[in-house]
């Protein structure tokens, strides 16, 4: 059984001039997958993820997420659920800047209820993992954009939810620690079998990925398997992104 | 659009921003002009005794303006400072600093004067109805509404002075920095509060002394302990916001099993920045709700004191004719007394009775009395019988003498009053032994024993047998006239005593006291009082509130942000309730509780000088303040957390 089973998932925007942001979208996501979404600016990307990650309520079709379906879920059972089940990373961090570090990292566990002694064993596991052990005490001030983005996939990892949700992860960062911090995610994704699901524009952080869906207008577009070079696939990414237009554009459409 | 219009639209598209600030000085406005309306209200400005009231009423003025300006200070440094990102902006684009000015005097005349006018239209609306609530509180006929042309023109002209000058003054604040420097917005959280455990416990220390030292005043030493006790106070509470009190929650957070349960590790860690962000504002709101809570209560505590005044005042109008080289129109005085008690239709009874001044040689004890009255015990006990007091004290032998109070005020101060024993001239010795129960002659009417600084004690009671032993340097003559209702006395003999007393020490041939007009300016000094810091507590009040919201307001943007994360985090609706509202409780209620508590040891070392319990009105004035706060809370936090919900998935 899938993690992730999105079915004939569509949303419209009633307004003045109403806009079908997804429509019909299909796909599943296997334990352990790590996939990328992509597409051009206004395809319906973060409108995906949000329905997904039950911010958002779909118009029609469903999301199931480990077999459940939180759609029928009341408010508050809907944040229940987020809590127990999926993990955040976001392209600004959104770490809070009123915790420390491992305050922070430990918060969806202290909002679990979880045990204190649990909790530091949990968290000396993820830091050490992340390579953070050294930043716990300090603010997030103190620590820079890379060591805050590992800090936050700590955080969305810690409660070893079914399903990550990352926002452009590297959004906010050079290439150099955006490489870096995908690094981590492949990690994470290999090590602890977390399942990921990343949107994201950068063609690089997404040739890191398993496998790579497109979506444009709203609608799928196509998806893309890794297979075993990591530049091919990039070259691949690259290619189909100057096809859809949009972030590619400034692309040739073939290269050789 | 031109550059006033610029000016305007910065105000008016932030509304919200401004409500609070806006709505308390356009309160201060009002009520100032309303208590000039009261003060140049011709029936009040003319007559004598309400001319008191005026004078009240003046300072309660006073203490609103200053106060006034400070708040806009405050207010306006606090607003300049939100807006750092948005000058550096405009200063990137290329705007000068003297347009910067300009846009910020422009700004602040706006809310200035549209605060001005609120206020002085509220006031002209409501100036009918708060005459009437006034003259209700002083008891007198309702006032008609009369403007006169000096309210609006003080009102006005000093208000414009004030936001003139305050936003003149602002100028030094803005834009000096580069614009680099205004962008970096401030971050929360940059550089953890410092807390020193010293200074923290330094803070709880004087706080305890403070407390200590209060409760432990008695009625002597009130005066002396008053203005150390305050000042101790004072610092500890600074201290106690800026030090202790992040200590505390410092401490909290290192206790994982505590801080690291569900939401209390959001719970304190937000407080503790807004606690360490906020310091300054609380311990500003905590002194302020502490002075107007304690002048508040005081001045209903005094109230009660005019209910006892029969107690003071045994005779309605008691006489006493100075002897010795003074030459006599006691006859004259007493039939004119006698005349104008008749023709109000009074009737009453009349006592006269002699008193000898004897003089002293040397006395025990630290203070030197020259002249000391003496009164026989058979005298004393017929002042009591028409005055209508009983009395079971046994009658003096030997040199034993009572000390005669002169009002109920001096029964606190017996304790610590030092005994003396007097030598006479003749060699007579008198020793005081007691005090009488009750006040035979009212106060004003002998010398006072002690100087001014030790209560109204006047004079000695003896027995027959050593009265009549006494050669007196000098034979006064009292006489009381003891009528039924003493309010009715109210302008009697007002051709010996326009203020209804000539007390002994003047230089007249007699010494006079009208209780009834006496009660009557009593009355209407600490109705005006009561009132006056009714109203001025109110202007605080709404000023301390207009501090929170703006406070709240600032960190509007932030916390919308920090709960938006949470949320998709899986905080639900009811944890989020929860964790705003304890912040939100804990800042709206610590600085009022630390406010009450200062206040009540402040009335129980003001409870010494009191010799009627006045646990009932200042519980009545406590309840009321934290009722006000609480309805003030509940509303700031439905707003609260409506705004901070709206872009809330």
């Amino acid at each position: 059984m899938p993690i992730l089973d999105v079915h004939n998932l569509s949303k419209i925007y009633e307004g003045k001039v109403s806009i079908h942001a997804l429509n019909h979208i299909r796909f599943a996501v296997e334990k352990g997958e790590f996939v990328g979404i992509m597409g051009p600016s206004g395809s319906g990307k973060t409108t995906l993820l949000n329905v997904i990650a039950t911010i958002d309520e779909p118009t029609s079709g469903e999301v199931r997420i480990n077999g459940r379906d939180p759609k029928s879920l009341g408010r508050k059972d809907k944040a229940l659920f987020r809590r127990k089940e999926l993990g955040f990373v976001f392209q600004h961090f959104n770490l809070l800047d009123t915790l420390t570090v491992e305050e922070n990292i430990v918060l969806p566990l202290t909002l679990a209820g979880v045990s204190v002694k649990e909790m530091e064993h949990r968290l000396i596991e993820v830091s050490d993992r992340l390579g953070i052990s050294t930043l716990l005490h300090k603010r997030t001030y103190e620590i820079s954009g890379g060591q805050i983005q590992r800090v936050a996939i700590a955080r969305a990892m810690i409660h070893r939810p079914a399903l990550i949700l990352a926002d452009e992860p590297t959004g906010s960062l050079d290439s150099k620690t955006a490489n870096e911090v995908m690094n981590l995610l492949v990690e994470v994704n290999e090590a602890e079998g977390a399942t990921v699901l990343m949107v994201t524009h950068d063609a690089v952080a997404a040739s890191f990925c398993h496998r790579v869906i497109f979506i444009k207008d709203g609608r799928f577009h196509s998806e893309m398997y890794r297979g075993t070079s990591r530049a091919a696939f990039f070259q691949n990414i690259i290619d189909m992104l100057s096809l859809l237009g949009g972030a590619g554009h400034d692309l040739p459409a073939v290269r050789l | 659009m031109t550059f006033r219009q610029f000016a305007y639209r910065n105000v008016t598209r932030n509304k919200r921003k401004y409500a609070a600030y806006f709505v308390s000085s356009a309160f201060s406005v009002m009520v100032f002009f309303l208590c000039a309306l009261f003060i140049y209200h011709p029936a009040i400005s003319q007559d004598m005794i309400l001319g008191t009231a005026a004078n009240t009423m003046m300072v309660a003025e006073g203490i609103i303006y200053v106060f006034c300006s400070l708040f806009v200070l405050v207010s306006v440094g606090s607003f300049l400072q939100s807006r750092n990102l948005e000058f550096g902006i405009l200063l990137m684009h290329g705007m000068t600093k003297q347009q910067l000015n300009l846009m910020v005097f422009l700004e602040n005349m706006m809310i200035g004067g549209s605060a001005i006018l609120t206020g002085t239209l509220l006031g002209l609306l409501l100036g009918k109805l708060f005459l009437m609530i006034g003259s209700g509180f002083l008891g007198i006929p309702p006032l008609t509404f009369h403007l006169p042309w000096q309210a609006p023109v003080l009102t006005i002209c000093s208000f414009v002075l004030l936001f003139i000058l305050i936003s003149l003054s602002t100028f030094v604040f803005i834009g000096n920095e580069a614009p680099r420097g205004l962008f970096q917005g401030g971050h929360r959280g940059n550089g953890e509060p410092k807390v020193s455990k010293e200074l923290a416990l330094i803070s709880g220390l004087l706080l305890l002394a403070g407390y200590g030292l209060a409760a432990a005043t008695t009625a002597t030493t009130v005066e002396i302990m008053m203005v150390p006790v305050v000042l101790i106070t004072v610092c500890g509470t600074y201290l106690f916001y800026t030090q202790l009190s992040l200590y505390i929650v410092g401490m909290l957070r290192k206790l994982r099993r505590f801080y690291w349960k569900h939401t209390h590790i959001l719970t304190f860690s937000g407080l503790s920045y807004r606690w360490k962000d906020n310091g300054r504002m609380f311990f500003m709101v905590t002194i302020v709700s502490a002075v107007s809570f304690t002048s508040v209560g005081v001045f209903a505590s005094i109230h009660t004191l005019s209910r006892e005044l029969k107690l003071d005042y045994p005779a309605a109008v008691g006489y006493v004719a100075k002897g010795g080289g003074h030459t006599s129109s006691e006859e004259k005085d007493l039939r004119g007394i006698t005349a104008e008690l008749e023709q109000l239709g009074l009737t009453y009874e009349t006592l006269r009775i002699p008193l000898k001044v004897a003089a002293v040689v040397s006395q025990t004890g630290p203070d030197h009395t020259l002249q000391l009255p003496l009164m026989s015990y058979r005298n004393y006990k017929l002042a009591l019988e028409h005055a209508g007091f009983s009395s079971n004290e046994p009658p003096l032998e030997g040199n034993e003498s009572l000390v005669m109070i002169g009002s109920q005020r001096d029964r606190s101060l017996t304790a610590e009053r030092f005994k003396a024993t007097y030598t006479l001239k003749q060699g007579i010795q008198i020793e005081e032994t007691g005090y009488t129960q009750h006040v035979p002659v009212a106060e004003y009417l002998l010398p006072e024993l002690d100087g001014r600084g030790g209560g109204d004690f006047s004079g000695l009671v003896i027995s027959d047998s050593l009265y009549n032993l006494v050669i007196p340097v000098q034979q006064d003559w009292y006489t009381g006239f003891y009528v039924d209702d003493f309010t009715r006395t109210v302008g009697v003999a007002s051709e010996l005593a326009a203020k209804g007393k000539v007390p002994y020490e003047e230089k007249s041939a007699y010494a006079v006291v009208i209780s009834g007009t006496l009660f009557e300016i009593q009355r209407t000094l600490y109705s005006t009082m009561l009132f006056a810091s009714l109203l001025v507590g109110t202007v605080f009040f709404i000023a301390a509130g207009s501090f929170l919201y703006f406070r709240l307001y600032m960190d509007l943007d932030h916390d919308r942000l920090q709960y938006s994360t949470l949320s998709k985090m899986g905080l639900t609706d009811q944890e989020l309730d929860r964790i705003a509202t304890l912040q939100l409780a804990l800042m709206f209620f610590i600085p009022v509780l630390l406010a009450v508590l200062h206040s009540l040891f402040a009335f129980i070392a003001l409870q010494r000088l009191f010799y009627l319990s006045i646990a009932a009105e200042t519980g009545a004035v406590l309840t009321s303040y934290l009722a006000a706060q609480t309805l003030y809370f509940f509303f700031i936090r439905s707003r609260y957390l409506r705004n901070l919900k709206k872009n809330l998935i």
